[in-house]
């Protein structure tokens, strides 16, 4: 996928600025880009597809909020009104279950379990999930394979698991997610000029030291030890890669900005949701950009662990709790007080949404070359339901999926939708999930 | 606060003698040879990892022993995880994430930057380059065998070594810059496999040519970290190194100079911040329109509070370890006191570090033992209000050594919303359900009961009397025993049997790495031991450190007769 | 029951004795200031200063650039932000001509004609009858009804700067005191009685502390923090007061606390009254009234000029206003009647030897904040 290097760039405004190298992209437009701005110029290769997971805690709450229609038709239930702005670029999935084959409810975990990895297990184990296997296939020549953050203070919190590597934790200050892509180590890929920077390709050469010392240590351990010493080395090859894409050209990427720096936080510990989707909004602005810029390909966002920790301003008790205790109101059917933080996430979801859909790359948006993939614990927090997952797409991965659709599948493995993802994602895989979570066929009227 | 460095003598500020890389005897080709072949045999498959991912702390401990505590560390590291309640068993099976390896190289780059600095390299090299900018093989041999010693734990085979001094002599003479090579190896090193995990190897036993051992220095490793938490000094490698440890008397005698050395306090320390599960303040947090005195202060004063309690206890009295849950004195900042409603006189200097000053409540005083810190009551609270389960789950699991089951599926909570009743007013009364509700009561009764009697103390460690303007009603139960408030809880605390069986078991699993099973031998003998030592826990320590299944390598590791020795 | 040792280092961890002082009284409050300043009475702007020519900022540097020969209208431009220049400023500032050379305006502010600000006219202020001769110069006080004698509140009460309303501090005075708390001891009350909830006589203490106040989670004054008294007599005062109804008050007594710039340089009132109520939520609100240096209030007011405050015309108009205390040569009075709002939140107090003399009542049903003392009369 690499192989725009020998297009010509303008030249690069560089500054001092406040003693630290700022480069100011002048972008591109279309002379890059084909005709219709769908492709690169030089050799047709299509823009790059983007991959984003996001996961909000504790549902949408205890009313019906299955739509009746199905189909392009349908009316968003009132929780979710926030998106209607963006309902033709979204897909909405219900009525998907996990089945449990006999192994325990770990309530606020089991359900996600099932869902992210298509196995449902006593152990805990979770690997393998979706966006893991998506970054698979189009995250390999991106400095970073993914970038997982987190909006409550957390590292812990975080639903993205490699294969061979287990959970990837999540950064949780957007100050040192600005400086670990936005720092010294960024290239502007519209820069007009591109030396490799000497220092990397010491940086990289040097690793080969450690990748020496691997058959000696190899040769002493039990097996156990060497799986753990297997995954190290894949994190080291990330490692490396990282530095080996430093070492090349970027491509031009029109969309590219470096965002304006966010101000350290103090605390990074949030107990308020309304302060956890500030959080996200700067999250949201700088995951933006890092797209954008082709700093990665996959971005994963968590607002905070399940069993959520985040309150209102003067109430003493958690989402979770009020969950669990507050009376369902005779007259709206719902939980009014959880109601108000499903209506908050719902909002940060369409600000996090509409960040992506405001980039445009030629006539389209950097949202509708991505697919953002919106998950949640349990539909209906309050009994710790496995049945009726609501799952939100957004984007069409660059025309691989249709949107604006409300697809019911009443009863149906909700692996079934990520296994359908997968696929228009590019991985190849015919089948996916274990047990009675295991589907071998699509949602085809989803698929392009 | 300037410390100097007196090298001269061995010894660096409040270190141990002979730990530092200046002092450390040079592992010479010769030591190398005396080392007996190591069988490059591999333990049956399947097996527990034995090795484990060097923790945070850890980390920390190991740059400042070797060079020095000047020396700064900046950087996150990929957060640990707990296992069995522990997050040295978490350890065994923690991999290294890809973004957790971008910044332990940045660690490691910033670490070897400051070692080679101009302040710096006067003391912790002892020979100087031939010239700065260029190549010397000689100093970097000298320099990074020592160092590597001490970093990897064990001495760098021939082979390692040359490989490290040819590439340090490479990249000196593309950057011109002795130092500069020496940085670009040093941070290869910090970044190694074999400095972020602590191997376990093992060795054909002489004695009986069937069996295989661990080699002295992943004894010695095992050793150090459990009472130190800190890597091998050169005294202990060289312990290793001569077949020591692989004796009753060498081992003794090794152990008892660990367990005089101040450095236990460190281990001490770092042992119990894991096991009453303090990593869980990185994330604490409480809302600061209910509790205004819980300032970002009280955070980690809160975690010394503890600390320095039990240390005082258990090392510095030698006292009994179930006084830890009614002992009257600890100590208090100014900040502490404040949360805990307690006038103290404290002189420190405006704007100056709070000093700590001893403090003893009362005879009979609810706030007697270390339940009654912030470290137990708000740690385990949420930011808003007090929650009796979550106490007296983290009872049960920190202290009682007793698991509690997850919540069922399905659970309706429609007894809790009678929608004729009024608003409960006090946790106990909106818990009733948990006792009355067949499919809560039954883990709920083991929980719940503990915390109510802990209700006085507020989600941030004060002390009230009323909720909501209704008296707290603080009876409650553990094991059937019945009592009224925090005194009563922690007498009947003291008197179970399980505190102290526990704290036998977390001790040793924390040693070893694996959580044993109730009736393991090795474990039966250390909890009786215990109780004859009237519960000296330096004693316990003792034991474990001096236990054979501390370094037993599992049964089904046979050696393999074809694989070549690995001495170079 | 501990008594606590002998002051040694301070870095010397000593035991604390937790049994309240034994004295005469059977219960003893603590306190710390948490909120000092000026009593504003805001309500009745209009009735207070029916001209309203005072302005603000900028009008007071339009009269001060006329003053100094600027036309009207080029006054008017350079407020307004056009032609300001540091050669202005400085022009400004170095107004006063003494022995024919120009000074700082501020410090020689009789060096100028008084500028002659709108002071006010209405009816009400706070405060207390300090036994002012001339009943046309009292106010009403708007809580009590009384005839008050806040001849300071006359001569600033028209001016932008204090016109603020808790919890907002005339803006001076928030500059100077937030300034002020970071790095300067506090002042503390203390008040021992019988029965603190019911009425009776009380003996109110003031003191300067030797810590300043501690901030909370929140960046309010700290509750139930601990302090230590300063032993100088200089700050120490003990008045005699009652409690009636939840309100303290005191007998007339003079009252010393020393304080620190930015702030007012020392709270020294004469004739000292005092009113305040025991909330019930432990926090103590009210206020302070009496016959306040001239030259300290505007030495406090000239020292950061431009602080929001006009502080030459306040300078003049105070000078005019102050009723006692007359210079023996000059004639001019140098105190001014005053009333200041003060709050304060309860706290331990301690002696340097650490011995508690006063508990930290936070909720006036008189549960300490403690959890129990040696007596174990909680």
């Amino acid at each position: 996928m690499k192989s725009l290097r020998s297009l010509t760039r303008r030249r690069v405004l560089r500054g001092m600025l406040a003693g630290s190298a700022v480069s100011v992209g002048l972008p591109i437009l279309d002379c890059v880009l084909n005709e219709s701005g769908t492709a690169f110029a030089a050799d047709g290769a299509a823009l790059p597809t983007r991959f984003a997971t996001w996961a909000w805690p504790l549902g949408l709450g205890e009313d019906d909020w299955v739509p009746k229609a199905a189909g392009v038709n349908y009316e968003l239930p009132t929780q979710m009104r926030a998106l209607q702005p963006v309902k033709k670029k979204m897909n909405f999935f219900t009525g998907g279950q996990v089945f449990l084959d006999g192994q325990s409810n770990n309530v606020h975990f089991t359900g996600l379990q099932g869902l992210m990895t298509g196995k449902v297990a006593n152990t805990r184990e979770y690997l393998g999930s979706i966006d893991a296997l998506v970054s698979e296939v189009i995250g390999r020549g991106t400095r970073f394979r993914s970038i997982e953050v987190a909006c409550a203070g957390s590292p812990r919190d975080s639903w993205s698991a490699r294969l061979d590597s287990g959970l990837q934790p999540a950064e949780v200050s957007p100050a040192a997610l600005y400086k670990r892509i936005f720092g010294p180590d960024f290239q502007d890929p519209n820069a007009a000029e591109f030396t490799p920077d000497p220092d990397i390709m010491l940086r990289k050469s040097v690793l080969s030291g450690i990748k020496e010392e691997r058959q000696a240590l190899m040769s002493k351990l039990g097996a156990a030890d060497k799986t753990k010493l297997d995954n190290y080395f894949t994190s080291l090859r990330e490692l490396e890669q990282k530095l080996e894409v430093q070492l090349q050209k970027p491509q031009p990427l029109q969309a590219c900005s470096r965002p304006a720096t966010p101000l350290a936080q103090e605390k990074l510990a949030l107990t308020l949701a309304t302060e956890a989707v500030e959080r996200h909004d700067l999250f949201a602005g700088l995951l933006a950009h890092a797209l954008a810029c082709g700093q990665t390909h996959v971005a994963n966002l968590v607002i905070s662990r399940p069993q959520s920790g985040l309150r209102r301003d003067g109430d003493a008790t958690a989402h979770h709790t009020h969950t669990h205790e507050e009376q369902i109101d005779p007259k709206l059917g719902y939980q009014v007080t959880c109601r108000w933080f499903t209506n908050t996430y719902m909002d940060a979801l369409r600000r996090f949404v509409s960040t992506f859909d405001a980039i445009k790359e030629g006539d389209r948006t950097l949202l509708d070359s991505m697919v953002v993939f919106a998950f949640t614990d349990h539909g209906s927090p309050r009994l710790h339901s496995v049945r009726n997952y609501p799952i939100l797409t957004f984007g069409s991965g660059g025309g691989r999926i249709k949107t604006g659709l409300h697809i019911p599948r009443p009863g149906d493995q909700v692996t079934r939708v990520g296994l359908t993802i997968q696929q228009a994602m590019g991985v190849q895989v015919s089948s996916w999930g274990v047990g009675s979570n295991r589907v071998t066929s699509a949602i085809s009227e989803v698929l392009a | 606060m300037k410390k100097t460095l007196d090298y001269g003598s061995g010894r660096g500020p409040g270190g141990r003698p002979g730990s530092r890389l200046v002092t450390g005897l040079v592992a010479s080709v010769a030591q190398l040879a005396l080392i007996a072949p190591v069988l490059a045999a591999a333990p049956a498959a399947g097996e527990v990892p034995m090795s484990w991912r060097l923790g945070p702390s850890q980390y920390r401990q190991s740059i400042a022993e070797i060079f020095g505590p000047s020396i700064v560390i900046s950087g996150r590291f990929d957060p640990e995880y707990r296992e069995a309640g522990l997050l040295t068993i978490g350890a065994r099976t923690a991999s290294i994430s890809a973004s957790g390896l971008e910044r332990y190289g940045e660690l490691a780059r910033n670490i070897a930057e400051q070692v080679i600095d101009e302040q710096h390299r006067n003391t912790l090299f002892s020979c100087k380059p031939q010239s700065e900018d260029t190549s010397d093989d000689a100093c970097a041999r000298e320099f990074l065998g020592r160092a590597g010693r001490l970093l990897y734990r064990r001495a760098l085979t021939q082979h390692e070594l040359d490989a490290k001094v040819r590439l340090a002599g490479e990249v000196a003479g593309i950057r011109q810059d002795f130092y500069g090579g020496i940085a670009a190896v040093l941070s290869d090193m910090l970044l190694s496999p074999n400095f972020l995990y602590v191997y376990k190897t093992v060795e054909r036993d002489p004695d009986d040519p069937q069996k295989v051992r661990l080699d002295g220095y992943s004894k010695a490793s095992i050793l150090s970290f459990f009472l130190w938490n800190a890597p091998p000094d050169d005294a202990l490698l060289k312990a290793a190194e001569s077949g020591e440890l692989h004796t009753r008397r060498g081992l003794k005698r090794q152990v008892d100079r660990m367990l005089a050395s101040p450095s236990l306090e460190t281990g001490v320390r770092a042992f119990f911040s894991d096991m009453l599960g303090f990593s869980e303040f990185e994330t604490l947090a409480k809302d600061p329109a209910f509790f205004p005195r819980f300032t970002p202060k009280v955070i980690s004063q809160a975690q010394e509070q503890t600390l320095r309690t039990i240390v005082d206890v258990l090392l510095t009295s030698e006292g009994d370890y179930r006084d830890l849950v009614t002992i009257p004195r600890t100590y208090l900042t100014r900040s502490l006191a404040a949360v805990y409603g307690i006038p103290i006189a404290d002189t420190t200097d405006n704007g100056q570090p709070e000093h700590w000053i001893a403090h003893t409540y009362p005879k009979d005083d609810p706030r007697a033992g270390i339940l009654s810190h912030v470290s137990f009551v708000a740690l385990h609270s949420p930011s808003g209000r007090s929650s009796p389960t979550d106490r007296g789950k983290a009872l049960r699991e920190l202290l009682l050594c007793q698991e509690v089951p997850s919540p069922p599926a399905d659970v309706d909570f429609a007894v809790v919303q009678d929608t004729t009743s009024t608003v409960h007013r006090t946790v106990r009364e909106r818990l009733l359900a948990h006792s009355t509700d067949a499919t809560c009561a039954g883990c709920h009764k083991i929980m719940d009961p503990i915390g109510l009697a802990l209700e006085n103390f507020d989600a941030a460690g004060g002390y009230r009397t009323t909720e909501n303007g209704a008296p707290i009603d603080t009876s409650g139960e553990l094991n059937g025993t019945k009592f009224d408030g925090p005194v009563g809880l922690t007498k009947a605390l003291h008197d179970d049997p399980a505190l102290t069986s526990c704290a036998a078991m977390k001790a040793y699993a924390y040693a070893s790495g694996r959580m044993p099973s109730r009736t393991d031998p090795a474990l039966k003998e250390l909890q009786s031991e215990f109780e004859d030592s009237d519960y000296n826990f330096v004693e316990l320590l003792r034991q474990i450190a001096l236990s054979e299944a501390l370094y037993a390598v599992p049964p089904s590791a046979a050696p393999r007769p074809d694989v070549v020795t690995a001495a170079r | 029951m501990n008594i606590a040792r002998v002051l040694g280092q301070a870095s010397v961890p000593w035991l604390v004795a937790t049994a309240i002082a034994s004295s005469a009284q059977a219960e003893t409050r603590g306190y710390i200031i948490s909120w000092f300043g000026t009593a504003t009475q805001v309500a009745d702007f209009k009735e207070n200063c029916p001209e309203d020519r005072n302005g603000g900022g900028a009008e007071w540097m339009i009269r001060d650039l006329i003053s100094i020969g600027y036309p009207p209208a080029q006054a008017r431009r350079i407020a307004a932000g056009e032609e300001m220049s540091e050669g202005i400023r400085q022009k400004l500032s170095n107004r006063a001509v003494v022995n024919g050379k120009h000074v700082s305006v501020y410090n020689y502010p009789d060096a100028v004609p008084d500028p002659n600000i709108e002071t006010v006219t209405g009816k009400y202020a706070y405060g207390f009858d300090l036994g002012g001769a001339n009943p046309a110069a009292k106010f009403e006080d708007p809580e009590t009804g009384g005839k008050v004698d806040n001849q300071l509140w006359r001569a600033i009460g028209c001016t932008a700067a204090f016109r603020a309303e808790p919890p907002e501090l005339p803006f001076p005075e928030h500059v100077s005191w937030t300034a002020m708390l970071e790095t300067s001891p506090g002042w503390s009350i203390m008040i021992s009685g019988d029965d603190l909830g019911k009425d009776g006589d009380v003996t109110v203490t003031l003191d300067r502390l030797t810590q300043h106040p501690e901030r909370d989670a929140n960046g309010d004054i700290m509750s139930a923090a601990s302090y230590i008294i300063d032993p100088a007599a200089r700050s120490h005062n003990e008045l005699r007061g009652r409690i009636e109804g939840g309100v303290l008050t005191i007998e007339p007594a003079d009252i010393y606390l020393q304080s620190e710039m930015p702030f007012y340089p020392e709270i020294a009132l004469t004739n000292a009254h005092m009113r305040m109520k025991l909330q019930p939520d432990g926090k103590l609100v009210g206020y302070w009234g009496g016959y306040f240096g001239v030259l300290s209030f505007n030495y406090m007011m000239t020292s950061r000029p431009g602080h929001g405050a006009d502080a030459i015309g306040i300078y003049h108009a105070v000078k005019k206003m102050a009723d006692a205390d007359p210079d023996p040569i000059t004639g001019q009075n140098r105190k001014i009647s005053s009333t200041w709002r003060v709050e304060a939140v309860p706290a331990y107090l301690l002696q340097t030897d650490g011995h508690i003399v006063a508990d930290a009542v936070m909720h006036t049903a008189g549960v300490s904040a403690r959890v129990a003392n040696a007596g174990g009369d909680e």
